[in-house]
């Protein structure tokens, strides 16, 4: 253990404002990490950690990036902000803005956006060039390079990928060499945005065994995250960030469940994470682990779900019927998949294998909610992009309300089958939320009804209050509950989701649980796909498992 | 040995430049002809030919029709439907300018569609070339089929939300319009991430820079390229001490 | 105090004299070759194949857009460095497309016309110059409108700059006016380089004014007024759409954009004492 000394990087934040003409983002933080600690930085969707990790790792500069009052501290050098007048003043000829340079900060503090490939370069061929790029700007002789690039591979475990082009690397793989990228230089702190994201268990093993190295051999690791899991619950310290300010600091033994100072929208998942947490603290775990598993957080949401109403099978609103799949010679194959990693965005499917899906048999009932669980890369995604003809079976039959979609566009289909996908972003395109919930809305409601309709779909949600603002605008998580009102206002008799937990905070699982439950009250049939086991438990009355293609009953 | 890129773009440059000075039928299709067998023998023909094909087709016919139909300082006339006249001279006008855009369009991409791009990248830098340069080139190329593909994934995912895209002009500009907001707006922020990342990587440093790619050269190809160049320079300024003498 | 080795010194003047330089001499060059050959045009119109034109105006365009680049780029900030190739790839894709179809049309610009109104004339105008000579590598016969490019870069940027973009119909009217400017500009090309168009479409038109007895140039230069003033107006058009629908934080990171208004709407920030936008 190496010695306990002052803090490597200091921020005094008071207040930082984008130019975007809104209020302050960041208010009155207090930040500061010593060599070889992990600190969490906890917060929910919007909360404002995201910021202030890129202000800490001088990816958004004061300045050119926002407006910052207060002083940043890296390795004893600290630079005041705000308290000089701007350039454009007449009088203030007094003191001068600092102006971050962000390649001599960035070597000394990493950072790992949420997106890893767009961390990446996109002019390097190989995996080891990519690495190389810092160094090669920086003037690094070859040979010291050739040696840093071997030694950080080995440390990421990207040895047998060095030659692999980055473009072709799974999700995992690609944060790994994200990772990767930011440590190359040897920087004292490393931060992380919610680098656990969309992992499931065995890469998030694989990425706590490397945090703890990290934090071992001397750096001040800080991780940005949404979700408390078992590293995190080893962290040396919490700050947990509510609106943009501090909502509590200090060790997590002083955090726990039971003292309420955790806001209900960070969710806790325990042994969930499938991580070790034996290494880096054994006592303290313990106790806070056994309550921790539900989801979510939010007090009454996770009662067991009402059974559904016994109809014969007969009458089932979605059934899929011996249905195949497996990607053809010329369909484009989505990124080649690594031997142990995740993926970020889309269903990634082993090179290998002929059939992703082996007749697949599945009905599911009005009203009924059924989850779909599987390690990444088991074909989950695949298989919901059948229900509403984004994909075609090879063999096999998919039927919404007792009629075959085969032959029906997509689009005609949705209609009748709402998927909700994890990264809604692509689907909105309108400047309000309004808008964009009411978009097509007046084709199938009628002008009249499409309104109403729209607005209690957003209410469903939560978000009627920011029925004027611009979509983009919202955090992930209100996005994806915008995506789910655009899907409720349509009344469709099936609901598809790609992994809930993806992208949404405890407050947004919570709406997004009870939104889903009400609809399937009133008859929807529900099929969810998730990599959290403990999540499936709580929010399905039936639970079917994809592995190697075929679905088994749990 | 392997030709450095810079070798290839010297040549294939140089090629371009002196078929396009010297204005000649042969020398025209002997270019052609070269280019064709130099591709064929790296196994690229089968990529160059669509692309060329694509550039040429379209720019030949439209030749052919400017100076086929309509060629008032032709003064053999082989048919006349109205306003329209063929005229023999008009024919060899465009069948000549066609040929030798071909060779010279040949030419440059036989060298495009052979380089190794991250080499070419790694020679420019090394030459001195501005980085941000290389940067662009490289970017463009590596960004074309991602962004391809986020379109496409933009385009399912507005499908699976009810939009089916009719025929007719106004609705696919409608539909233009809802795949392109994401899609902009998607790449304006990437790139904005992209743009913090780059920078925290030392891609605006003013101070010297080393390459982990090395691009193996030598004094021959050194000594070829020079000559090329001149050769190039030698054939342009003939051509304009030629044509400012009959001119 | 702060170390110095955190943080960027101040810009040097000598640097900003330099760009000038190769900015004044790269528009020299291109406006120079633009005159040298509309001069010299009558003599040399059926001067035959290989003629001395095609290398004037190929050397001299090119040399133009490449000290404008050489000029420019060294100058623009990271963030505006990274677009250029999404712009570049929007240009490639829509032109390849449209280039394809029987629409007099070429929607090239897009891209171009995008960065000049988030960053300004100089980064439209590099954005325009490196659009030519990086699409060249599928498609060399764009290379020779590499200066055309830049200027359209250009004044979509000045056109930004002075709030053409802060009302919805004025657009348009830039567009066309740039498209004007544009057209004339690259006929040249098209006639000493081509000896006509690229298109089956713009072709008809050619033909079409070729057989009313024009000169070559004369006929491209009125087929190029016929369809780049439209294009163009097309085309800014959709960039409003797509910049107006853009969120106000991604708009506001772009110091042009709030340094000169660009946009309507309450614009936040420095220099923002004299709010008086009609919307909002």
């Amino acid at each position: 253990m190496p010695l306990p000394t002052g803090p490597v990087l200091e921020a005094g934040i008071q207040s930082f404002t984008f130019h975007d003409g809104g209020g302050p983002v960041l208010e009155r933080i207090g930040f500061a990490a010593a060599p070889g600690t992990l600190t969490a930085v906890l917060g929910a969707s919007g909360s404002g950690k995201t910021t202030l990790g890129r202000l800490l790792a001088g990816w958004l500069t004061p300045g050119s990036g926002g407006t910052l009052h207060g002083y940043l501290e890296l390795g004893g050098t600290r630079l005041d902000f705000g308290s000089g007048r701007a350039g454009a003043d007449a009088n203030g000829q007094h003191r001068v803005e600092p102006r971050i340079d962000p390649a001599k900060w960035g070597r000394q503090v990493g950072f790992v956006p949420q997106d890893a490939a767009a961390a990446l370069s996109t002019v390097r061929a190989t995996v080891a060039e990519e690495l190389a790029f810092g160094l090669e700007n920086a003037g690094v002789p070859r040979p010291a390079m050739v040696a840093a690039v071997a030694r950080t591979a080995g440390l990421l475990g990207l040895t047998g990928l060095l030659d692999r082009n980055p473009a072709r690397l799974s999700g995992g793989q690609l944060r790994r060499l994200a990772i990767g990228c930011a440590v190359i230089s040897g920087p004292a702190v490393l931060v992380m945005d919610e680098p656990f994201a969309s992992l499931d268990a065995a890469g998030a093993h694989e990425l706590a065994a490397l945090v703890r190295h990290l934090v071992a051999s001397g750096t001040a690791v800080v991780i940005l995250s949404q979700v408390i899991d078992g590293l995190l619950l080893a962290a040396d310290q919490w700050l947990v960030l509510a609106a943009g300010t501090v909502a509590a600091a200090g060790d997590p033994a002083s955090l726990g469940p039971e003292t309420g100072l955790v806001p209900a929208g960070i969710r806790r998942v325990g042994g969930a994470a499938g991580v070790d947490r034996g290494a880096l603290s054994t006592a303290r775990t313990a106790p806070a682990s056994t309550g921790n598993a539900e989801v979510p957080a939010a007090a009454g949401t996770a009662a067991v779900p009402a059974p559904p109403r016994e109809t014969a099978g007969a009458g089932a609103a979605l059934e899929l019927r011996d249905v195949s799949f497996s990607y053809g010679p010329d369909a484009r194959r989505p990124r080649n998949k690594g031997h142990w990693l995740a993926r970020s965005r889309n269903a990634a499917q082993p090179p290998r294998q002929p059939l992703v899906l082996a007749g697949i048999n599945l009905a599911v009932r009005p009203g009924e909610i059924v989850a779909v669980t599987g390690p990444n890369g088991a074909g989950k995604s695949t298989l919901l992009r059948h229900l509403n003809g984004l994909l075609r079976p090879t063999t096999g039959s998919v039927l919404v309300n007792s009629s075959d979609i085969a032959g029906r566009a997509a689009g005609e289909t949705a209609a009748a089958v709402g998927l909700l996908f994890q990264h809604p972003r692509d689907q909105l395109f309108e400047r309000t939320l309004l808008r964009e919930v009411r978009f097509g809305l007046d084709r199938l409601a009628g002008a009249a009804a499409a309104g109403e309709r729209a607005a209690a779909a957003l209410a469903a949600v939560g978000l009627q209050g920011a029925a004027h603002g611009h979509p983009a605008e919202l955090s992930a998580s209100g996005q994806r509950l915008l995506a789910l009102a655009i899907v409720l206002a349509r009344r469709p008799s099936v609901i598809a989701l790609d992994e809930p937990t993806v992208a949404l905070d405890g407050d947004g699982l919570a709406v997004l649980d009870a939104a889903v439950r009400s609809a399937a009250a009133e008859g929807a049939a529900v099929v969810l796909v998730t990599h959290d086991l403990d999540y499936a438990r709580t929010a399905a009355h039936r639970l079917v498992a994809l592995d190697g293609g075929r679905l088994t009953e749990r | 040995m392997r030709l450095h890129p810079l070798t290839g773009l010297a040549a294939a440059g140089s090629t371009a430049v002196i078929t396009t000075a010297a204005g000649s039928w042969p020398l025209s299709l002997a270019v052609v002809a070269g280019a064709l067998a130099v591709s064929a023998a790296g196994g690229t023909a089968r990529r160059l030919l669509p692309a060329a094909a694509a550039v040429l087709v379209p720019l030949t016919l439209s030749l052919l029709m400017v100076h086929g139909l309509a060629y008032p300082e032709g003064r053999t006339v082989l048919a006349e439907w109205g306003p329209a006249r063929v005229t023999a001279e008009g024919l060899g006008f465009a069948l000549q300018r066609a040929v030798q855009v071909c060779a010279a369009v040949l030419a440059l991409l036989a060298f495009s569609f052979s380089v190794s791009v991250p080499d070419l990248v790694a020679a420019m830098n090394a030459k001195g070339v501005s980085g941000r340069f290389a940067f662009v080139l490289a970017s463009t190329l590596t960004l074309l089929p991602a962004i391809a593909a986020q379109a496409e994934r933009i385009r399912t995912a507005q499908e699976a939300r009810g939009l089916v895209i009719r025929r007719g002009l106004v609705h696919r500009a409608a539909a233009f319009r809802l795949q392109a907001v994401p899609l902009v707006l998607a790449l304006v922020d990437d790139a904005g991430t992209r743009a913090a990342a780059l920078e925290a990587r030392g891609f605006s440093s003013s101070g010297p820079r080393t390459s982990y790619r090395t691009v193996p050269d030598s004094t021959a190809q050194r000594l070829l390229r020079a000559a090329l160049l001149l050769a190039a320079a030698a054939a342009v300024v003939l051509r304009l001490l030629t044509s400012a003498a009959g001119g | 105090m702060s170390s110095p080795s955190l943080t960027l010194p101040s810009p040097a003047p000598a640097a900003a004299r330099r760009r000038w330089l190769l900015e004044i001499l790269g528009a020299l060059a291109i406006a120079g070759t633009y005159v040298f050959l509309v001069l010299n045009q009558p003599a040399d119109i059926t001067g035959g194949p290989g003629s001395a034109s095609a290398l004037i105006a190929l050397s001299g365009f090119l040399v133009g857009a490449i000290l404008l680049i050489i000029a420019v780029l060294p100058s623009l900030p990271a963030s505006t460095v990274v677009l250029i190739p999404v712009a570049l790839v929007l240009n490639i894709v829509l032109g390849q497309f449209v280039g394809s179809t029987l629409v007099p049309f070429y929607l090239d610009a897009i891209g171009t016309v995008l960065i000049a109104v988030l960053a300004g004339p100089a980064a439209g105008a590099a954005t325009g110059a490196l659009s030519s000579i990086v699409w060249s590598f599928f498609n060399p016969t764009v290379l020779p409108f590499a200066a055309g490019a830049a200027l359209i870069g250009c004044l979509a940027g000045l056109a930004a700059r002075y709030g053409l973009f802060r009302r919805f119909y004025l657009a348009p009217v830039a567009g066309f006016a740039t498209g004007i400017i544009g057209g004339v500009v690259s006929a040249p090309v098209a006639a000493f380089v081509f000896g006509g168009t690229s298109g089956v479409a713009t072709g008809a038109i050619v033909s079409a004014f070729r057989s009313m007895g024009d000169t070559l140039l004369a006929a491209i230069t009125k087929q190029a007024l016929i369809s780049d003033p439209m294009d163009k107006a097309i085309v800014f058009t959709v960039v409003a759409v797509l910049v107006y629908a853009l969120p106000r934080r991604t708009r506001f990171q772009f110091p042009f954009v709030r340094r000169h208004r660009v946009l309507a709407g309450k614009t936040p920030g420095e220099g923002a004492g004299q709010d008086s936008t009609p919307a909002s």
